[in-house]
């Protein structure tokens, strides 16, 4: 983390939350968590609104789906914070081995077509956005996705562009395997709104 | 948010653009402005903030601790520097929501 201030907690209240959390977890919060609580008038707010109507509110997705969505935007942007912990959430509710396959290769991992179709469109919307064109997103309809399917992932598309970036930036530490598995029973039972 | 039942992500989307780029905070309106304009590619990118911004945009996994202490040093604080990150990171993520939202109605048109 290369911010101390989001390290340590900026206010009285969340060096007291930081301090809870990890003692009753029995692990080092993550710094997904300490951001969320830093400088909460700026951006935490708005964008945790987003994230948890997206990640857990009404969606033509699962749950896991979306979170293996969120790993793949993660493995195209090279943050391994997000892969590990948006992996591990997708993984508690679908094969780990599958969610394994999806993120070396998502085309030939044995997912739903609609889904495969899904993430080619993002995959170009994330590292290629100017390329994108209205073909691309009939190509997704062709495979079964409706209009609305295919803007809730956009939307989870969008949102893990943003963490994953400042994730990236601000050098999130890694957790281990378990911390991630744990963290992800946290995430399933809390949500995102902070 | 939702609308008959489904999320209404134009207006949570629209919700973080205008928090972060009009909204009350440590570093001013047009420092905000030139950060989001650089890390979509708009704009020279001269300055160590814009300079941090873009990379964020561009590619984030790329920065280093000596690029975000010179932000910290310029702006004078942590929350002003962690501002430039989070306008850069929201840009390239809006930025990608409102294409997403172009190509979804031109498909959707010529259906």
């Amino acid at each position: 983390m290369r911010l101390g201030e989001i390290d340590c907690g900026d206010t009285l209240r969340s060096r007291l939350l930081i301090g809870m959390i990890s003692m009753v977890s029995g692990m080092r919060l993550p710094d997904a968590a300490r951001v969320a609580f830093y400088h909460k008038d700026f951006l935490s707010g708005s964008l945790g609104r987003w994230t948890q109507a997206t990640m857990r509110g009404p969606s033509a997705w699962s749950i896991s789906e979306r979170e293996l969505t969120a790993a793949m935007v993660a493995q195209w942007n090279s943050c391994p914070f997000c892969v590990g912990a948006h992996g591990a959430i997708a993984a508690k509710q679908m094969p780990r081995r599958l969610v394994d396959e999806a993120i070396a290769d998502y085309r030939t991992a044995d997912l739903p077509a609609g889904l495969v179709a899904t993430l080619e469109f993002l995959e170009k919307l994330t590292l290629r956005p100017d390329e994108l064109t209205a073909n691309d997103a009939r190509q997704v309809f062709d495979a079964g996705v409706s209009a609305e399917g295919l803007s809730d992932a956009a939307a989870v598309a969008a949102i893990f562009n943003i963490i994953t970036r400042y994730a990236n930036a601000l050098d999130f530490a890694i957790p281990t395997t378990d911390e991630f598995d744990r963290a992800a029973d946290m995430l399933l039972k809390r949500g995102y709104g902070s | 948010m939702s609308t008959s039942g489904r999320t209404d992500h134009r207006a949570l989307a629209e919700a973080v653009r205008q928090r972060v780029l009009e909204g009350e905070a440590k570093t001013a309106p047009a420092l905000r402005a030139s950060a989001w304009a650089a890390a979509i590619g708009d704009g020279a990118a001269d300055s160590a903030p814009d300079a941090l911004a873009r990379l964020v945009g561009q590619a984030s996994y790329r920065v280093t601790d000596a690029q975000v202490a010179t932000i910290v040093a310029e702006t004078g604080s942590e929350k002003a520097a962690f501002e430039i990150v989070a306008t850069a990171a929201a840009a390239a993520g809006l930025s990608r929501w409102q294409k997403a939202l172009e190509v979804l109605e031109a498909a959707d048109a010529s259906r």
